[in-house]
């Protein structure tokens, strides 16, 4: 797999849609492949994390207080949060069989917001848009328990 | 020794100099021959008239005539250029031997300085005094007799031929010596003063310079460069004044002279005119006077030339050797003795004091005695003197008042093979050296060579040629090829032995373990270790195997190293070392030297991976630009992501640019062909994943890897081939087991390599060797590969492996820690019969020994 599946692959996250093909090129290159075997952990909860991961292919199951609550695959991206700010692992994750993953480190995410604005811009629109989507069902979640 | 340059050189060298004066006497005829044999020819030979001559008994025509004279004419210019050539180089010869001998005799007398004079002198200033101020001697020793004698003998047989033909002339041709003998010296002792100067300057130069290369740090984190650049460039500037000073005087004398030189002729056309008018004097003899004084005017050059050369070089000479003198140096028979005596039974201290040194490094009046087998403490903080008193117990520092005694015998009238075999001491300030961990071990046995090497053949011939030249020149027999370690000192009995008795130190130092990690970092040298690590490398390579299977077979390393397989492409490794499967045994071969080295490119241009390879290179090179163009130039992502430096990046955007489009591309140039194909070799496909590498392309290196194999042949003297049957002596040890490469895209692929390592070298009994192999390993300019920690922990192997009666050791394993506590312990049973004085800044830790002592301002305290 070369660099241009992996942009492909970031293409279809969320958090990055909004960016040019070029900054993902650069974001692909600087992130690691990183390939897990069946059973091995990504990163466990509690943990600090320190990047993002992308499913490239494979399946990661992902444990929270040992229980299992959700499988994800191909083009998933699990702890984005982690890049943005300093939280703990909210969840354990396992490969499930042989796993490619392209791991997003914090520091060069930053590195690379720092170096270009427009990217930072997009990415506050796309949190933006989430936490706006999370109010308007929190408002509309609010009645209904009351 | 000498104060003036004369007495030295005539002291060592009478005797080669009245040669050099015989010889150049002897090319005075043949000289004088050769310039009058020319006129022989044309008035003689062939201008004459009266033929046939008559010469040595034959009769000969004009034309037999003029070839013999001829043909003499060529002999004699061959013996006088023989002459010249031989008296050349045994005056070149003679200088050199005279400056090895001053050169050595001045490193001595650095050996025979006390310790507290290098608080006055610094390396920075005694180094360019031994090598590059004295250099000028050399040139002058073989000038120093015979040009004075040979030019001032030309001078005084021409002044003689103007007397004869007129003693009034003659008068008038040295009338204006006198001046010019009183002018010149005078401006020429300015000269000599300025030259002192100079000399000074520049030492203080390159003390600085010494300075701040050893501060370097302090100067980055205090921002002091801006200071240290002025004070230099101050420096600098005194230099050039001092300098432009002698220049102006200098060049001043040589007007003077030159002036002098052309006033005469003047009287002489004057003078001789009036005389020759009045018909008191030939025409003729004017006119040979005149010529005759053209010839006064070479020699009294050389004589001045000659002049302010001995001027110079002398003040050279007497500004080092001032230097060198000092009235406490150290008696040189205490360095030269051979003797050593077994030192037994008690150290005495009586009333020992060191003042005169500085605040907080004296000693007062301490009196104390130390028993074999009674370990004493001496505590004290920093400042309290402890460390001068250790130094003076160790016999390294002499004190002002007082006594150190062993057995009625002073230190102070023992020699150094007494002193340095039977004490050992670290202290403070230590130093380890630069070569091997080995090297440093064995430093404490190393006084005399212990063998004498058998030479054979052209080797004996050196042998003795050099032993002649250390002969003549007063220098040491030592064979530096010798074994120099005594084993017997260290109670062992070989090598191997030796070797064993220092790991077995190693541990109890607690030295193990530092030891195992530099092991595995060590790159084997198979020449120096044969015998030693013969047995080692084919059990490394069977561990390799072992280690190759278990991490196959085990599914929780699987694939955590790519191998390395003649048959297969390594992702995880370069492109450079996929195409040429190979190491350089050359430690400047790096990949940008690659492209360039003239075996390689041939191969290259062969195989047709030039062109292939620049592609590569460009292809890279464009997705660099293309990723990395605005990114800006303060951003560590390039330095960290791109494998092209922020410098190099430009000069890549212009090749990428010269080479876009879809018209005749220009030329690559053959530079830039070698930029992209060292950028090409530097390719990690698993890392870089730019997807330049096809299976095509892949297939094709592995081909090529089997051509260059075939190409270079397998045994040669440039590359070491990875095969997995064979140890690699260009790889460490780690390296030569993993035989691969951790694969990077596995999470902590290295460390967990390194865990099962480990084990697996554990397991195979192969720790011992692997400690042992680490004797091998470069610690860097004096150490710097190592912390401080493992410097300190080899000075202490290396004092304990010299079993020396005494042991001094202050700063060392004087912690409150655990295994400090315990290597006290270890230390205290291993010197059970031995006299040992432990410095300790700790008061705590004193009291783990049964006796103790306490210094507070260099006076000791009763408690």
């Amino acid at each position: 797999m070369t660099i241009d599946a992996e942009v492909q692959a970031l293409s279809r996250v969320p958090l990055f849609q909004g960016l040019e093909p070029s900054k993902l090129r650069l974001l692909a290159f600087i992130s690691d492949r990183m390939e897990f075997q069946d059973g091995e952990h990504l990163c466990h909860q509690g943990d600090d994390g320190d990047s993002a991961f992308v499913v490239l292919s494979g399946e990661v199951a992902v444990f929270v207080d040992e229980n299992e609550v959700a499988k994800v695959g191909q083009y998933a991206i699990i702890g984005e949060i982690a890049i943005l700010c300093d939280v703990p692992r909210t969840a354990t994750l396992q490969s499930v069989g042989t796993t490619h993953i392209l791991a997003i480190s914090k520091d060069d995410f930053l590195k690379l917001i720092a170096e270009f604005p427009k990217v930072s811009l997009e990415i506050m629109r796309v949190l933006a848009l989430r936490l706006e989507k999370t109010t308007r069902e929190l408002a509309q979640a609010r009645p209904a328990s009351t | 020794m000498e104060k003036s340059l004369f007495q030295f050189i005539w002291k060592n060298s009478a005797r080669y100099q009245v040669a050099i004066l015989l010889v150049t006497i002897l090319s005075y005829p043949v000289s004088y021959i050769l310039l009058d044999l020319p006129k022989t020819i044309t008035n003689e030979a062939i201008q004459g008239s009266n033929f046939p001559v008559e010469l040595f008994g034959m009769q000969l025509g004009q034309i037999q005539y003029l070839a013999v004279l001829c043909i003499l004419f060529l002999v004699l210019v061959v013996v006088s250029n023989c002459i010249k050539l031989y008296l050349n180089v045994y005056k070149g010869r003679l200088g050199e031997r005279m400056l090895r001998q001053l050169r050595f005799e001045l490193f001595q007398r650095v050996l025979r300085f006390r310790l507290p004079h290098f608080k006055k002198v610094s390396s920075g200033e005694i180094i360019p005094m031994i090598t590059a101020e004295v250099e000028d001697v050399g040139g002058f020793v073989g000038e120093a007799f015979a040009l004075p004698a040979y030019q001032g003998g030309m001078l005084v047989v021409q002044v003689g031929f103007i007397f004869m033909q007129d003693p009034l002339l003659g008068l008038a041709a040295i009338s204006l010596y006198p001046v010019q003998g009183y002018i010149i010296p005078k401006l020429q002792q300015k000269v000599v003063r300025l030259s002192r100067q100079r000399v000074k300057n520049v030492r203080v130069i390159a003390d600085k310079v010494g300075e701040s290369i050893s501060g370097i740090s302090e100067i980055h984190s205090n921002d002091t460069s801006a200071w240290h650049s002025a004070d230099l460039s101050d420096r600098l500037y005194r230099n050039f004044r001092i300098r432009f000073d002698i220049y102006n005087r200098k060049y001043f004398i040589k007007f003077v002279n030159n002036f002098m030189n052309q006033l005469t002729p003047f009287f002489f056309y004057f003078i001789g005119g009036y005389l020759v008018i009045k018909g008191q004097l030939s025409i003729g003899a004017l006119i040979a006077v005149i010529a005759a004084y053209k010839d006064l005017a070479g020699p009294w050059k050389e004589l001045l030339a000659y002049y302010q050369m001995t001027a110079d070089v002398s003040v050279k000479y007497q500004t080092v050797v001032e230097n060198f003198d000092p009235p406490d140096l150290y008696d040189k028979q205490r360095l030269l003795d051979d003797e050593s005596l077994v030192l037994t039974g008690s150290l005495t201290l009586d009333k020992l004091g060191l003042s005169g040194v500085g605040t907080g490094q004296e000693v007062h009046n301490v009196s104390l005695n130390v028993e074999p087998g009674k370990p004493l403490a001496v505590s004290g903080v920093d400042g309290s003197g402890r460390a001068e008193l250790l130094q003076m117990a160790a016999g390294l520092l002499s004190p002002t008042s007082g006594s150190v005694t062993i057995n009625n015998t002073n230190f102070e009238s023992m020699p150094e093979a007494t002193l340095g075999r039977q004490i050992a001491y670290v202290g403070g300030h230590l130093h380890v050296w630069t070569g091997t961990i080995r090297d440093n071990l064995f430093y404490g046995l190393r006084h005399r060579p212990q063998e004498k090497v058998e030479y054979e053949g052209s080797d004996l011939r050196k042998r003795q040629r050099q032993l002649k030249e250390a002969a003549m020149t007063l220098n040491p027999y030592f064979d530096l090829k010798a074994r120099w370690e005594d084993y017997e000192l260290a109670d062992a009995g070989s090598m191997q032995q030796l070797e064993d008795k220092a790991l077995e130190l190693c541990k109890v130092a607690g030295f193990s373990r530092d030891l195992y990690l530099l092991g595995v970092e060590t790159v084997i040298n198979p020449n120096e270790t044969e015998e030693l690590n013969g047995g080692l490398m084919p059990k490394l390579v069977e561990a390799r195997k072992a280690l190759r299977e278990k991490i196959q077979n085990d599914t929780k390393l699987q694939n955590l190293v790519e191998f390395w397989d003649p048959e297969k492409f390594n992702m995880s490794a370069n492109l450079a070392q996929n195409l040429f499967f190979a190491s350089p045994k050359e430690h400047f071969m790096t990949i940008e030297h690659v492209p360039t080295d003239p075996q390689i490119s041939a191969f290259l241009k062969e195989t047709g991976f030039d062109v292939l390879l620049a592609d590569i290179g460009l292809k890279i090179a464009k997705t660099m630009v293309e990723l990395f163009a605005d990114v800006s130039a303060d951003s560590d992502l390039l330095n960290r992501y791109s494998f092209i430096s922020r410098e190099d990046l430009p000069e890549f955007a212009r090749i990428v640019n010269d080479q876009k489009g879809e018209q005749r591309r220009k030329r690559l140039k053959d530079v830039d062909r070698a930029r992209l194909i060292a950028l090409a070799l530097k390719l990690i496909p698993a890392k870089h994943r730019l997807g330049v590498l096809d299976d095509d392309m892949r297939e094709k290196i592995l081909a090529a890897r089997k051509q260059f194999m075939e190409t270079v042949g397998k045994d040669n003297e440039r590359f070491e081939f990875f095969d997995p049957d064979t140890y690699l002596t260009t790889l460490s040890i780690e390296d030569n087991l993993v035989f691969g490469h951790a694969r990077l895209d596995r999470r902590d692929a290295r460390q967990k390599i390194q865990q099962v390592l480990q084990e697996l070298v554990r397991e195979r009994d192969l720790i011992a060797p692997i400690r042992r192999a680490a004797f091998d390993y470069q610690v860097g300019i004096a150490g710097a590969k190592l912390s401080s920690h493992q410097r300190r922990l080899i000075c202490l192997v290396r004092a304990l492996l010299k079993n020396a009666h005494i042991y001094v050791l202050d700063e060392t394993a004087n912690s409150v820690s655990a295994t400090d506590k315990t290597l006290r312990e270890d230390l205290r049973k291993l010197m059970s019969d031995k006299i040992l004085m432990f410095g300790v800044s700790n008061e705590s830790v004193a009291e783990e020994f049964s006796t103790t002592l306490h210094l507070e301002n260099g006076r000791v305290i009763e408690r």
